[in-house]
Protein backbone atom coordinates (compact mmCIF):
# COMPACT_ATOMS: atom_id res chain seq x y z
CA UNK A 1 0.00 0.00 0.00
CA UNK A 2 1.71 3.00 -1.16
CA UNK A 3 2.73 5.89 1.92
CA UNK A 4 0.71 8.08 1.03
CA UNK A 5 -2.70 6.15 0.98
CA UNK A 6 -1.43 4.96 4.38
CA UNK A 7 -1.00 8.72 5.06
CA UNK A 8 -4.28 9.77 3.91
CA UNK A 9 -6.54 7.23 5.36
CA UNK A 10 -4.40 7.88 8.88
CA UNK A 11 -5.49 11.61 9.00
CA UNK A 12 -8.88 11.24 7.47
CA UNK A 13 -10.04 8.25 10.87
CA UNK A 14 -7.94 10.69 13.21
CA UNK A 15 -10.30 13.67 12.33
CA UNK A 16 -13.53 11.62 12.81
CA UNK A 17 -12.28 10.09 16.12
CA UNK A 18 -11.11 13.63 17.33
CA UNK A 19 -14.97 14.56 16.43
CA UNK A 20 -16.07 11.91 18.43
CA UNK A 21 -14.10 12.61 21.20
CA UNK A 22 -14.57 16.12 21.09
CA UNK A 23 -18.14 15.89 20.70
CA UNK A 24 -18.38 14.92 24.46
CA UNK A 25 -17.17 18.22 25.46
CA UNK A 26 -19.21 20.46 23.18
CA UNK A 27 -23.34 20.69 22.54
CA UNK A 28 -23.09 22.20 19.31
CA UNK A 29 -21.86 20.85 15.94
CA UNK A 30 -19.81 23.63 15.18
CA UNK A 31 -17.61 24.27 18.41
CA UNK A 32 -16.92 20.43 18.00
CA UNK A 33 -15.68 20.90 14.64
CA UNK A 34 -13.75 23.29 15.93
CA UNK A 35 -12.79 21.66 18.91
CA UNK A 36 -11.76 18.80 16.82
CA UNK A 37 -9.59 20.43 14.19
CA UNK A 38 -7.46 21.95 17.08
CA UNK A 39 -7.30 18.43 18.40
CA UNK A 40 -6.69 16.63 15.28
CA UNK A 41 -3.69 18.99 14.73
CA UNK A 42 -2.29 17.97 18.32
CA UNK A 43 -2.44 14.45 17.72
CA UNK A 44 -0.92 14.71 14.52
CA UNK A 45 1.81 16.69 16.19
CA UNK A 46 2.01 13.71 18.78
CA UNK A 47 1.58 11.09 16.69
CA UNK A 48 5.33 12.56 14.31
CA UNK A 49 6.85 12.90 17.68
CA UNK A 50 6.07 9.20 18.37
CA UNK A 51 6.98 8.80 14.64
CA UNK A 52 10.56 10.43 15.15
CA UNK A 53 11.20 8.30 18.65
CA UNK A 54 10.37 5.42 16.88
CA UNK A 55 12.83 5.76 14.38
CA UNK A 56 15.45 7.05 16.44
CA UNK A 57 15.31 3.93 19.39
CA UNK A 58 15.10 1.46 15.95
CA UNK A 59 18.25 3.29 14.28
CA UNK A 60 20.10 3.20 17.66
CA UNK A 61 19.61 -0.36 18.78
CA UNK A 62 18.84 -1.90 15.17
CA UNK A 63 21.09 0.37 13.06
CA UNK A 64 20.36 1.92 9.84
CA UNK B 1 -17.77 16.32 39.53
CA UNK B 2 -21.00 17.27 41.14
CA UNK B 3 -24.38 18.33 40.01
CA UNK B 4 -25.75 21.77 41.67
CA UNK B 5 -27.42 20.02 44.62
CA UNK B 6 -23.87 18.54 45.05
CA UNK B 7 -24.70 15.23 43.94
CA UNK B 8 -21.80 12.95 42.79
CA UNK B 9 -23.32 10.89 39.77
CA UNK B 10 -20.17 8.83 40.10
CA UNK B 11 -21.32 7.33 43.15
CA UNK B 12 -22.62 3.83 42.12
CA UNK B 13 -26.08 1.85 43.29
CA UNK B 14 -23.55 -1.03 44.63
CA UNK B 15 -22.89 -4.42 43.39
CA UNK B 16 -26.45 -6.20 43.79
CA UNK B 17 -27.83 -3.49 40.89
CA UNK B 18 -24.96 -4.19 39.28
CA UNK B 19 -25.66 -7.84 38.71
CA UNK B 20 -28.89 -7.62 39.12
CA UNK B 21 -28.92 -5.87 34.99
CA UNK B 22 -28.01 -9.03 33.98
CA UNK B 23 -31.30 -10.56 34.46
CA UNK B 24 -33.80 -8.15 32.27
CA UNK B 25 -36.45 -6.75 34.18
CA UNK B 26 -35.43 -7.44 37.27
CA UNK B 27 -34.32 -3.70 37.95
CA UNK B 28 -37.86 -3.20 36.87
CA UNK B 29 -39.28 -5.30 39.48
CA UNK B 30 -37.17 -3.92 42.24
CA UNK B 31 -38.53 -0.71 41.32
CA UNK B 32 -41.87 -1.69 41.92
CA UNK B 33 -42.49 -1.60 37.68
CA UNK B 34 -43.27 -4.98 36.86
CA UNK B 35 -45.41 -4.39 33.88
CA UNK B 36 -41.89 -3.10 32.53
CA UNK B 37 -40.00 -5.44 34.06
CA UNK B 38 -41.96 -8.28 32.09
CA UNK B 39 -41.90 -6.07 28.70
CA UNK B 40 -37.79 -6.31 29.01
CA UNK B 41 -37.95 -10.38 29.99
CA UNK B 42 -40.28 -11.34 27.43
CA UNK B 43 -38.25 -8.32 24.32
CA UNK B 44 -34.78 -9.70 25.21
CA UNK B 45 -35.99 -13.30 25.35
CA UNK B 46 -37.77 -13.46 22.79
CA UNK B 47 -34.89 -11.66 20.40
CA UNK B 48 -32.53 -13.92 21.49
CA UNK B 49 -34.50 -16.95 20.60
CA UNK B 50 -35.64 -15.53 17.64
CA UNK B 51 -31.99 -15.27 16.32
CA UNK B 52 -31.40 -18.66 18.41
CA UNK B 53 -33.23 -21.22 15.87
CA UNK B 54 -31.43 -19.53 13.29
CA UNK B 55 -27.84 -20.57 14.53
CA UNK B 56 -28.34 -23.08 17.78
CA UNK B 57 -24.92 -24.81 18.10
CA UNK B 58 -23.04 -22.31 16.03
CA UNK B 59 -23.09 -20.25 18.76
CA UNK B 60 -20.66 -22.12 20.49
CA UNK B 61 -17.89 -21.41 17.44
CA UNK B 62 -18.41 -17.35 18.49
CA UNK B 63 -17.13 -17.98 22.13
CA UNK B 64 -14.03 -15.78 23.47
CA UNK B 65 -12.81 -18.62 25.20
CA UNK B 66 -13.26 -22.02 24.01
CA UNK B 67 -14.14 -24.51 26.49
CA UNK B 68 -12.18 -27.15 24.63
CA UNK B 69 -11.83 -30.70 25.17
CA UNK B 70 -9.91 -31.82 28.64
CA UNK B 71 -6.60 -33.91 27.55
CA UNK B 72 -7.97 -37.71 28.14
CA UNK B 73 -11.32 -36.71 27.42
CA UNK B 74 -13.74 -35.93 29.95
CA UNK B 75 -15.23 -33.19 31.48
CA UNK B 76 -13.55 -29.80 32.55
CA UNK B 77 -14.73 -27.10 34.61
CA UNK B 78 -14.75 -24.46 31.13
CA UNK B 79 -17.17 -26.95 29.53
CA UNK B 80 -19.49 -27.62 32.99
CA UNK B 81 -19.86 -23.49 32.63
CA UNK B 82 -20.20 -23.84 28.64
CA UNK B 83 -23.17 -25.68 28.77
CA UNK B 84 -24.66 -22.87 30.56
CA UNK B 85 -23.69 -20.07 28.34
CA UNK B 86 -20.96 -18.92 30.69
CA UNK B 87 -18.08 -19.03 28.08
CA UNK B 88 -18.46 -15.35 27.45
CA UNK B 89 -20.14 -15.42 24.09
CA UNK B 90 -20.64 -11.32 23.86
CA UNK B 91 -22.73 -9.73 23.95
CA UNK B 92 -25.21 -12.46 24.52
CA UNK B 93 -24.26 -12.63 27.89
CA UNK B 94 -25.47 -9.54 28.67
CA UNK B 95 -29.14 -11.53 28.66
CA UNK B 96 -28.15 -13.80 30.98
CA UNK B 97 -30.75 -16.32 31.55
CA UNK B 98 -31.99 -16.50 27.77
CA UNK B 99 -28.54 -17.35 26.82
CA UNK B 100 -27.86 -19.43 29.83
CA UNK B 101 -31.36 -21.37 28.27
CA UNK B 102 -30.26 -21.30 24.76
CA UNK B 103 -26.75 -23.15 25.92
CA UNK B 104 -28.58 -25.69 27.42
CA UNK B 105 -30.75 -26.17 24.69
CA UNK B 106 -27.59 -26.53 22.19
CA UNK B 107 -24.62 -27.06 23.72
CA UNK B 108 -23.32 -30.12 22.59
CA UNK B 109 -19.43 -31.27 23.73
CA UNK B 110 -19.25 -34.59 21.75
CA UNK B 111 -16.71 -34.22 18.69
CA UNK B 112 -20.08 -34.64 16.55
CA UNK B 113 -21.01 -31.27 18.01
CA UNK B 114 -17.99 -29.61 17.86
CA UNK B 115 -17.99 -30.81 14.12
CA UNK B 116 -21.67 -28.99 13.96
CA UNK B 117 -20.89 -25.72 15.30
CA UNK B 118 -18.14 -25.27 12.68
CA UNK B 119 -20.66 -25.90 9.99
CA UNK B 120 -22.06 -22.38 8.19
CA UNK B 121 -25.49 -22.21 8.75
CA UNK B 122 -28.25 -20.54 6.37
CA UNK B 123 -28.98 -16.80 7.80
CA UNK B 124 -26.72 -17.11 10.64
CA UNK B 125 -25.69 -13.60 9.60
CA UNK B 126 -29.12 -12.58 10.59
CA UNK B 127 -29.19 -15.41 13.63
CA UNK B 128 -26.06 -13.70 14.93
CA UNK B 129 -26.99 -10.42 14.91
CA UNK B 130 -30.76 -11.31 16.46
CA UNK B 131 -28.75 -13.10 19.13
CA UNK B 132 -26.04 -10.24 19.60
CA UNK B 133 -28.95 -7.40 19.74
CA UNK B 134 -30.65 -9.56 22.46
CA UNK B 135 -27.60 -9.20 24.74
CA UNK B 136 -27.58 -4.99 23.67
CA UNK B 137 -31.17 -4.64 24.63
CA UNK B 138 -30.30 -6.66 27.83
CA UNK B 139 -27.94 -3.70 28.29
CA UNK B 140 -30.25 -0.84 27.67
CA UNK B 141 -33.07 -2.22 29.88
CA UNK B 142 -30.27 -2.60 32.47
CA UNK B 143 -29.24 0.97 31.71
CA UNK B 144 -33.27 1.93 31.89
CA UNK B 145 -33.38 0.41 35.56
CA UNK B 146 -30.40 2.38 36.77
CA UNK B 147 -31.45 5.52 35.56
CA UNK B 148 -34.67 5.14 37.32
CA UNK B 149 -33.01 3.98 40.42
CA UNK B 150 -30.69 6.64 40.66
CA UNK B 151 -33.36 9.15 39.52
CA UNK B 152 -35.07 8.17 43.11
CA UNK B 153 -31.89 7.86 44.94
CA UNK B 154 -30.56 11.50 43.78
CA UNK B 155 -33.25 13.68 42.75
CA UNK B 156 -35.00 13.90 46.61
CA UNK B 157 -38.72 14.24 47.32
CA UNK B 158 -39.66 15.03 43.70
CA UNK B 159 -37.19 13.51 41.00
CA UNK B 160 -36.60 15.57 37.89
CA UNK B 161 -37.59 14.03 34.92
CA UNK B 162 -34.98 13.64 31.90
CA UNK B 163 -36.60 15.09 28.06
CA UNK B 164 -36.17 11.81 27.01
CA UNK B 165 -34.98 8.57 28.64
CA UNK B 166 -30.84 8.27 28.27
CA UNK B 167 -31.25 4.78 27.99
CA UNK B 168 -33.61 4.96 25.33
CA UNK B 169 -31.04 8.10 23.69
CA UNK B 170 -27.93 5.18 23.96
CA UNK B 171 -30.04 2.74 22.19
CA UNK B 172 -31.10 4.81 19.36
CA UNK B 173 -27.56 5.95 18.90
CA UNK B 174 -26.55 2.20 18.96
CA UNK B 175 -28.91 1.35 15.52
CA UNK B 176 -28.06 4.78 14.33
CA UNK B 177 -25.38 6.86 15.87
CA UNK B 178 -26.38 10.40 16.55
CA UNK B 179 -30.19 9.55 16.90
CA UNK B 180 -29.76 9.90 20.52
CA UNK B 181 -28.22 13.19 20.47
CA UNK B 182 -31.21 14.13 17.99
CA UNK B 183 -33.77 13.03 20.34
CA UNK B 184 -32.21 14.74 23.44
CA UNK B 185 -32.47 18.11 21.70
CA UNK B 186 -28.29 17.97 20.24
CA UNK B 187 -29.48 17.53 16.07
CA UNK B 188 -26.62 18.95 14.86
CA UNK B 189 -24.09 17.88 17.22
CA UNK B 190 -25.88 14.53 16.82
CA UNK B 191 -25.68 14.54 13.03
CA UNK B 192 -21.97 15.37 12.67
CA UNK B 193 -20.61 12.45 15.41
CA UNK B 194 -22.89 10.31 13.64
CA UNK B 195 -21.90 10.86 10.10
CA UNK B 196 -18.13 10.50 11.67
CA UNK B 197 -18.88 7.09 12.80
CA UNK B 198 -20.51 6.06 9.32
CA UNK B 199 -17.97 7.76 7.42
CA UNK B 200 -15.29 5.53 9.30
CA UNK B 201 -17.84 2.01 9.29
CA UNK B 202 -18.58 2.29 5.43
CA UNK B 203 -14.94 2.92 4.66
CA UNK B 204 -14.28 -0.60 6.12
CA UNK B 205 -16.63 -2.25 4.48
CA UNK B 206 -14.94 -0.72 1.25
CA UNK B 207 -11.43 -1.89 2.05
CA UNK B 208 -12.75 -4.98 3.04
CA UNK B 209 -15.60 -5.73 -0.15
CA UNK B 210 -17.93 -5.97 2.69
CA UNK B 211 -16.57 -9.06 4.46
CA UNK B 212 -14.98 -7.09 7.71
CA UNK B 213 -17.94 -7.15 9.95
CA UNK B 214 -18.35 -11.04 9.54
CA UNK B 215 -19.23 -12.74 12.86
CA UNK B 216 -17.93 -16.00 11.30
CA UNK B 217 -14.63 -15.27 10.52
CA UNK B 218 -13.92 -12.47 13.11
CA UNK B 219 -15.90 -13.30 15.62
CA UNK B 220 -13.60 -11.59 18.22
CA UNK B 221 -13.47 -8.09 16.59
CA UNK B 222 -17.19 -8.74 15.71
CA UNK B 223 -18.00 -8.24 19.30
CA UNK B 224 -16.65 -4.34 19.11
CA UNK B 225 -17.72 -3.79 15.60
CA UNK B 226 -21.42 -5.02 16.84
CA UNK B 227 -21.31 -1.58 19.25
CA UNK B 228 -22.37 -0.29 16.07
CA UNK B 229 -25.89 -1.76 15.54
CA UNK B 230 -27.49 0.15 12.36
CA UNK B 231 -24.07 -1.00 10.93
CA UNK B 232 -23.41 -4.69 12.25
CA UNK B 233 -27.39 -5.36 11.05
CA UNK B 234 -26.65 -3.49 7.67
CA UNK B 235 -23.73 -5.95 7.13
CA UNK B 236 -25.49 -9.13 8.33
CA UNK B 237 -28.32 -8.73 5.65
CA UNK B 238 -26.44 -7.14 2.68
CA UNK B 239 -22.41 -7.41 2.56
CA UNK B 240 -21.98 -10.67 4.51
CA UNK B 241 -24.05 -13.03 2.91
CA UNK B 242 -22.55 -11.86 -0.31
CA UNK B 243 -20.43 -14.02 -2.34
CA UNK B 244 -16.57 -13.74 -1.66
CA UNK B 245 -14.10 -14.55 -5.08
CA UNK B 246 -10.59 -13.95 -2.79
CA UNK B 247 -9.84 -12.55 0.48
CA UNK B 248 -10.19 -8.45 -0.45
CA UNK B 249 -6.31 -6.51 -0.53
CA UNK B 250 -7.14 -4.23 2.58
CA UNK B 251 -9.27 -6.79 4.66
CA UNK B 252 -7.02 -6.18 7.35
CA UNK B 253 -7.26 -2.18 7.31
CA UNK B 254 -11.35 -2.95 6.73
CA UNK B 255 -11.37 -5.11 9.60
CA UNK B 256 -9.98 -2.26 11.94
CA UNK B 257 -11.57 0.72 10.48
CA UNK B 258 -14.85 -1.25 11.54
CA UNK B 259 -13.66 -1.71 15.06
CA UNK B 260 -12.52 1.38 15.77
CA UNK B 261 -16.25 2.84 13.91
CA UNK B 262 -17.43 0.25 16.66
CA UNK B 263 -15.65 1.38 19.49
CA UNK B 264 -16.20 5.16 18.48
CA UNK B 265 -20.14 4.30 18.60
CA UNK B 266 -19.66 3.30 22.42
CA UNK B 267 -17.93 6.65 22.72
CA UNK B 268 -21.45 8.37 21.22
CA UNK B 269 -23.72 5.81 23.31
CA UNK B 270 -22.66 7.14 25.98
CA UNK B 271 -22.58 11.04 25.27
CA UNK B 272 -26.40 10.21 24.26
CA UNK B 273 -26.90 9.08 27.13
CA UNK B 274 -25.25 11.94 29.18
CA UNK B 275 -26.87 14.37 27.33
CA UNK B 276 -30.58 13.08 28.25
CA UNK B 277 -29.55 12.32 31.92
CA UNK B 278 -28.03 16.07 32.04
CA UNK B 279 -31.34 17.25 31.50
CA UNK B 280 -32.55 16.22 34.60
CA UNK B 281 -28.98 16.55 36.63
CA UNK B 282 -27.06 19.60 35.16
CA UNK B 283 -23.42 19.43 35.66
CA UNK B 284 -21.98 22.35 37.81
CA UNK B 285 -19.48 24.67 36.32
CA UNK B 286 -16.25 25.12 38.83
CA UNK B 287 -17.25 28.10 39.88
CA UNK B 288 -20.52 27.05 40.93
CA UNK B 289 -18.75 24.13 42.76
CA UNK B 290 -16.14 26.30 44.55
CA UNK B 291 -19.13 28.80 46.04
Amino acid sequence: MPLLFRLAIYAIVLFLIAVVVDGQHHSTAQATLRGAARRWVRWGIWTLVLVVVMETLGIVFIGW
Amino acid sequence: MVTRAGIDPGRGLGWGTFLSGFVPGLLQFRLGQPNRGLMALVSCTALYFAGWVLVRERLFYWVLLDAGTPAGGGTSVARTLAQFGLPTVLPELLNLPANALGALLSFDGSPTGERASRHLQPSEYLGGFLTGASGMLAAFWSAAGHWELRRRRDGGPTPPVAVVDPALCAALSWLVPGLGHARAGQKDKGLVMGAAVAIVFAMGLLFSHGHACDRATNSVWWMAQNLFGGGSLFAALVTGPMQQEAQAMHMDLGLVLCTVAGLMNLVVMVDAFTVAERTAFPVSTPAEVRS
